[in-house]
């Protein structure tokens, strides 16, 4: 195994990990500069000394960069004009964002149903657009079925406004017209700001005199070359590089849940055999539905700097932090306080933990023994609170709709889990989350660092799906966008195969990602008849490279 | 927030053959319309996953002959069906949703109270299983079953025919022009059950208006007399203009009005075989009018192109049907066989053609005449070029102690003194309990 550099852009620090053949040769943490990440990262990169830095094969870096932008609406304007058809009323969904309907349908199988009115686009020039509107994404209802309308107004804007920026809502070619919206929307709006952070990195890096590849991590647990990916698709790097660090220790074969305890939030992930749990539906970010691909992760606001209340019944455990533990020099105390009083952990000051949790106590029970009692029942709630979000997980994972006979008379099994637990609280609450969660629990190596080590550790990930008509002939593939003519057989079978694959080597290199050990998906033949006549076929396959990890670490 | 549930299974790997209309591509295409939609976005639905009926759960409601072995390789896709019926069922008798739409495959309102094979494509009952599997667990009471399909659902009406806490109406295109040939008025409950059955056929052509018009002024007000705790429809999308096997000509806007009148707390997916013409609007349109939402923007783009009756001339004949209907009397025919257990027993000879098979089923039915329950059930069965005889024994729901006596002196009789039987069913539904009996192995 060569070697990787990680680091993990996190809100408060940021941290980084040097892996030499699988083994960590070191580790940094340095605080995090939200106004200049660049400068972070080198920081990051500084702290970890290394020597030789030619020899560095790869750095991956997982970056909050988009996620916050977004969370924190720092987005560039971007016109939204929908070809929305007939169907469902749009306004029934609940969108964040404004938008424009235009006229003009497209069907399910892709077939033009009504053509744009071009009277609305003469409209468009004098009342939307300005002079200082540069970005526009244009999307079309079945428009991953075909692009036409797409494409027609683009051209036309194009013509009209030459510097302008658009973005089509096609190049996402999954279905679901509200989330492809809002993700054409947010990639658009974002991809300024990526673009520069991009091009400073690489200056940044050039200076330090560091040639290796630059990966940026996905939130389906992959990573893509920093020129390649789609800003968007690096929200939610964090959580899974989590996953990640937790396969990387873990048996390949082996279930696992992987809980990583902040301060602040809790995260957590489910790996399945060696695979991370992908989510059904596309990530949520605030009140954006999107269909970016992500681990199928849960953050909850539990951790170790958690406040704790004092009430008529006893304490609650609130769902915020004002700093850090009362045993570390904070004002409120905090379950980092009750760990510290049952000599769970050894760091923060011992006198003090106790003094934090006798303020929730009434004055007359603050005795050794009320003080255990107290304690001992704050780390059950934190742990109570975990491990409801593992179940919630857990039942997720097994309510997956199936479309197949063949899913519902394979139905998941209940798997034997390993727990692995990382993060700042973690030491401190292993036993407890054991019992509570009736299996085995190890705690993750180097677990202040697990997200830099799982960014160190993550392989691309890559997905070819194609959707064929073979009637209409045309070929769809849902990754890219790409839609094409089919001049094979109207009922193909072996050349399908061979399709499939020509169009994963061409993507691949395209994404300069190296296929290898690709999962096949059995293909679907849906056979398309008309008056008792076969007359062709729709055929659906895929091909993946799924979530992974490129090997094994040690200590 | 009430949700509005939805369990979409169109197994995608189940047909029942390459050009047959009922194979995978039937609920491809709403697949596309509905997810491209953003449906599952929508904040009140709530979208379920499958899960598999067990035979006992089948055999609740339905004798499943000569003996479910028979049949059991061939279940699977039918098995899932049903126990998606039964999963959104319970998600609604227990609140966990105001109201939802089975949208699965296979059908199932043409298979009866017996089983031989499958017939109308259907094999399993997905209504009936999920009738009765409700009143086994949650003591329901009475249900509605209204069946919007074109055509008749006479396996439906054959299970419940006998059973006065279920009310069967069924709108279809009338039978002398279309399969299955049944659903005429005079077809109106056994029994003890008289008037629980209410068929309504419909001239081809009937359209939109002709539709809502039978619904509010004979199917709500019946419904309103009866009372259901819950109301379910056999929602077959083949009365749309575009449907190839029939001639109704209802739109998608139609069907949403439908399901607005309805109210149904279950929509179950029954047939419709314009696959690419009605089935992504009209399922969309349920959908959306279940939850409440407007789907008055929901067009096929196909335009209505066949002549539609119009309600002046549709009235007289809805005037004339209601009529017949009312003044239509029962006549039975009492039939009492030496080994039958005392009280009278009405004889109903049935005989049931497998279509998609091609063989028939002739069928000697008794009940016991009871003014105090449903009435215990005695069917005869067998089938063409077929040999041996099988039997049902059902004991009603809440089943008088007379006729629960009476339903075990008659499975006693199967045992022990018939030569000519080879198979038995014996439904307790109101000990909810079942038993096979099979000549060469005895009771199992």
């Amino acid at each position: 195994m060569p070697n990787q550099v990680g680091i993990d852009v996190g809100g408060t620090y940021t941290d980084a990990v040097f892996i030499q053949n699988g083994k960590i040769q070191n580790t940094a943490k340095v605080p995090t500069r939200a106004e200049n990440l660049v400068e972070t990262l080198l920081d990051a990169f500084d702290a970890l000394k290394i020597t030789n830095v030619p020899s560095i094969n790869n750095v991956t870096v997982s970056t909050t960069l988009v996620t916050n932008a977004i969370l924190q609406d720092r987005i560039s304007p971007v016109s939204l004009l929908l070809f929305s058809g007939n169907g469902m009323s749009i306004d029934a969904l609940p969108w964040p964002l404004s938008y424009l309907e235009l006229s003009g349908e497209i069907d399910f199988r892709g077939r033009e149903i009504e053509p744009p009115d071009l009277r609305e686009w003469e409209k468009l020039q004098t009342s939307d657009f300005s002079e200082n509107l540069v970005h526009v994404a244009i999307v079309g209802k079945f428009s991953h079925r075909n692009c036409l309308h797409e494409e027609q107004l683009a051209a036309y804007l194009r013509n009209l406004y030459p510097s302008i920026h658009v973005a089509l809502g096609h190049e996402w070619g999954q279905a679901n017209f509200f989330r492809r919206s809002m993700t054409t929307y947010l990639n658009l709006g974002v991809s300024d700001m990526y673009t520069n952070f991009s091009e400073q990195l690489q200056t940044a890096l050039s200076a330090r005199k560091i040639h290796a590849p630059v990966s940026i991590l996905k939130a389906d647990g992959g990573t893509l070359p920093l020129a390649k990916i789609r800003p968007i698709d690096s929200i939610y790097s964090g959580p899974a590089a989590s996953v990640l660090a937790g396969l990387a220790q873990s048996d390949p074969k082996d279930s696992s849940i992987i809980i990583d305890i902040g301060g602040t939030t809790t995260d957590l992930g489910l790996v399945l055999s060696g695979n991370p749990l992908l989510s059904t539906k596309g990530a949520q970010i605030g009140p954006f539905s999107t269909l970016v691909r992500s681990l199928s992760v849960r953050s909850i606001p539990v951790g170790g700097d958690s406040v704790i209340r004092a009430t008529d019944q006893g304490f609650f455990l609130e769902s915020y932090r004002l700093g850090p533990a009362y045993c570390l020099g904070g004002n409120v105390p905090t379950p980092t306080d009750a760990m510290r009083y049952l000599g769970l952990i050894d760091y923060g000051n011992e006198r003090l933990a106790e003094e934090g949790l006798a303020s929730i106590l009434p004055t007359e029970r603050r005795t050794p023994k009320y003080l255990r009692e107290l304690a001992t029942a704050i780390i059950d709630r934190v742990v109570d609170r975990i491990a409801d979000a593992v179940d919630s997980l857990k039942h997720e994972w097994e309510e997956e709709p199936a479309y197949k006979v063949w899913e519902v008379l394979h139905p998941h099994e209940t798997k034997a889990f390993y727990t692995v637990v990382s993060g700042g609280g973690a030491r401190g609450l292993i036993t407890a989350l054991g019992k509570r969660l009736n299996n085995p629990v190890q705690l993750g190596l180097f677990s202040e660092v697990s997200n830099a080590l799982g960014a160190a550790m993550a392989r691309p990930t890559f997905d070819c799906t194609l959707h064929l008509d073979t009637y209409m002939k045309y070929y769809r593939v849902a990754e890219t966008g790409e839609q094409g003519k089919w001049t094979g057989s109207l009922r193909p079978h072996r050349e399908v195969e061979n399709f499939i694959n020509t169009l994963a080597q061409k993507q691949a290199k395209q994404y300069e990602v190296a296929i290898y050990d690709l999962e096949k998906e059995p293909f679907d033949f849906f056979p398309i008849v008309q008056d008792y006549r076969t007359v062709g076929q729709i055929v659906r396959g895929a091909v993946h490279l799924r979530p992974g990890v490129i090997g094994r670490v040690h200590v | 927030m009430r949700h509005t549930g939805i369990l979409f299974f169109p197994a995608f790997d189940w047909s029942l053959g390459e050009s047959h209309p009922e194979r995978e591509e039937r609920l491809l295409y709403t697949q596309e319309q509905l997810f491209e939609e953003g449906i599952l976005d929508l904040p009140r639905i709530k979208q379920f996953s499958p899960r598999i009926a067990s035979i006992h759960e089948g055999l609740r409601a339905q004798a499943l002959f000569p003996t479910p072995q028979f049949h059991l390789e061939a279940l699977d896709a039918h098995l899932i069906a049903a126990g998606s019926a039964i999963l959104l069922g319970e998600a609604r008798v227990r609140g966990d949703i105001a109201n939802g739409f089975v949208l699965a495959r296979p059908p199932g309102h043409h298979s009866g109270a017996t089983v031989w094979g499958n017939r109308g494509f259907c094999t399993l009952n997905n209504e009936a299983i999920l009738v009765n599997h409700l009143r086994a667990h949650f003591g329901i009471k009475k249900i509605a079953i209204v069946d919007t399909d074109v055509h008749h659902g006479d396996g439906t009406q054959d299970i419940f025919y006998h059973d006065p806490n279920v009310l069967f109406i069924s709108l279809h295109q009338d039978g002398r022009t279309l399969y299955p040939g049944s659903g005429f008025v005079n077809e109106k409950g056994g029994p003890n059950a008289w008037g629980q059955t209410l068929n309504i056929p419909l001239p081809p052509g009937t359209g939109d208006e002709g539709y809502h018009y039978v619904l509010e002024n004979w199917v709500l007000p019946r419904l309103q007399v009866f009372a259901p705790d819950l109301i379910i429809n056999s929602a077959g999308q083949d009365n749309h203009f575009t449907d190839p096997l029939a001639s109704m000509n209802l739109t998608a806007g139609g069907y949403g009005r439908i399901t607005e009148l309805l109210q149904p707390d279950l929509a179950v997916l029954e047939g419709g075989y314009s696959i690419e013409g009605a089935l992504p609007y009209v399922n969309l349109a349920i959908l959306l009018a279940l939850a409440g939402e407007d789907y008055y923007h929901v067009r096929e783009p196909q335009k209505l192109d066949r002549s539609v009756l119009t309600l002046s001339s549709i009235k007289p004949y809805i005037e004339g049907l209601k009529n017949q209907h009312q003044t239509i009397n029962p006549h039975w025919t009492i039939q009492n066989k030496y080994f039958f257990p005392k009280g009278d027993w009405i004889y109903i000879p049935h005989s049931v053609y497998y279509d998609t098979e091609g063989f028939q089923e002739i069928r000697h039915d008794y009940i016991r005449q009871c003014s105090y329950c449903g009435g215990t059930v005695y069917i005869e069965s067998s089938r063409s070029s077929f040999p041996g005889k099988s039997i049902l024994v059902r004991i009603p729901f809440m089943a008088c102690s007379e006729c629960e006596q009476a339903g075990y002196e008659l499975w006693d009789h199967l045992q022990h003194q018939r030569e000519d039987a080879d198979y038995g069913l014996l439904q307790n539904q109101l000990h909810d309990k079942q038993d096979l009996w099979q000549r060469k192995e005895g009771l199992r």
